[in-house]
């Protein structure tokens, strides 16, 4: 149950809004509107696409080639703040949604990284996955804002890392 | 094409040569793999675009101006790192929301502030992976480790829009 949930979660909920939007716009301004609300939609889509397909080309390449658990052994709880800056840009160099990333952690964990570097890693890949700023923050929202939000972010997951191996919540990986 | 998009051409072309040397066979496993990712994504896109274009064209013109507006300040920024943790799915629905908030009148270091709460927090996917995965307790640790990130990066941008003038949306 709770994998057909994880599985199709997404759809469902966004598949709602949109129907319950589409509704609405067609109450507001009738149905040329909702029409044209799809012709922009559609236009996204062919603008998005092309690097739509290369990250999704480069994130199963990556894959074949690189193995992560590898750089664990530099994230061990000795590692110190290097350890917190592999973890790092580890992160940011994993491609591809949740399905792919947090399996990654578990194979992370088990090779030795500690919860500060795999805190690091996680935000690493949500904040500045290379993957998601080439795909859509820098077509739509533009080189300059994309470079701007990068770097502010950039050294946030390191502290992270660090305030949470202060932390004093027990944590061990599953195994 | 533009630039990001033409590296990221380049990028995948020069993996794929790494894959051609390992032989025939990865670059296979490639291809099928890319061909999964992408019949796990085209049906997310056809509900997410559209969603984002109609939400967009229902927002009123003014509608973020004074909740996430460039003068919204600091709790614009707390606003908006706020709704970006509830924001739903993946970047193909939060880049357009932010475009379409953008055009509504958004700030740009609240807009900051959004996609950083979103990257951080995002319920949903904490809910889906995180909590299954690694259990409440990481869950906590990092979401407390992580707290007053996103405040910070929407200050940070405030302070370098002093200096540097910067847009939101293509030029």
């Amino acid at each position: 149950m709770i994998n057909l949930l994880r599985r199709h979660a997404s759809l469902m909920v966004i598949g709602t809004i949109c129907a319950m939007a589409a509704a609405a716009l067609w109450q507001r301004d009738g149905g040329p509107a909702v029409g044209r609300a799809l012709y922009h939609a559609w236009e996204l889509f062919l603008f998005i696409m092309p690097s739509l397909l290369a990250g999704l080309l480069l994130a199963a390449a990556l894959r074949q080639l690189v193995s992560p658990g590898a750089l664990a052994r530099w994230m061990g709880e000795e590692s110190g703040w290097f350890g917190l800056m592999v973890a790092t840009v580890a992160g940011t160099l994993t491609p591809g949604g949740p399905m792919a990333a947090f399996p990654l952690v578990l194979v992370l964990a088990s090779a030795g990284a500690d919860r500060g570097a795999l805190v690091a890693y996680i935000l690493g890949w949500s904040l500045n996955g290379f993957q998601k700023l080439l795909v859509y923050e820098v077509p739509l929202l533009g080189p300059e804002f994309a470079v701007m939000r990068t770097l502010i972010t950039l050294p946030m997951p390191m502290v992270a890392g660090w305030i949470a191996r202060k932390l004093p919540i027990a944590w061990e990986p599953p195994r | 094409m533009t630039g990001g998009q033409a590296f990221l051409w380049l990028l995948a072309l020069v993996a794929l040569g790494f894959c051609l040397r390992r032989g025939p066979g990865t670059l296979r496993r490639v291809g099928a793999e890319t061909g999964q990712s992408l019949g796990k994504i085209l049906p997310l896109f056809c509900v997410a675009l559209p969603m984002a274009a109609f939400l967009a064209e229902l927002m009123p013109a003014d509608a973020a101006v004074t909740w996430i507006g460039p003068d919204s300040g600091f709790l614009g920024i707390v606003v908006a790192s706020v709704a970006g943790g509830f924001m739903p799915g993946g970047p193909f629905v939060t880049f357009p929301l932010v475009l379409a908030f953008t055009k509504a009148g958004a700030g740009v270091p609240q807009m900051a502030a959004l996609i950083t709460g979103w990257s951080i927090f995002a319920v949903h996917r904490i809910i889906t992976w995180e909590y299954p995965v690694l259990g409440w307790r990481f869950v906590a640790m990092r979401m407390i480790a992580a707290l007053p990130l996103p405040i910070a990066a929407g200050l940070l941008a405030e302070l370098v829009l002093e200096w540097v003038p910067i847009g939101i949306g293509s030029p």
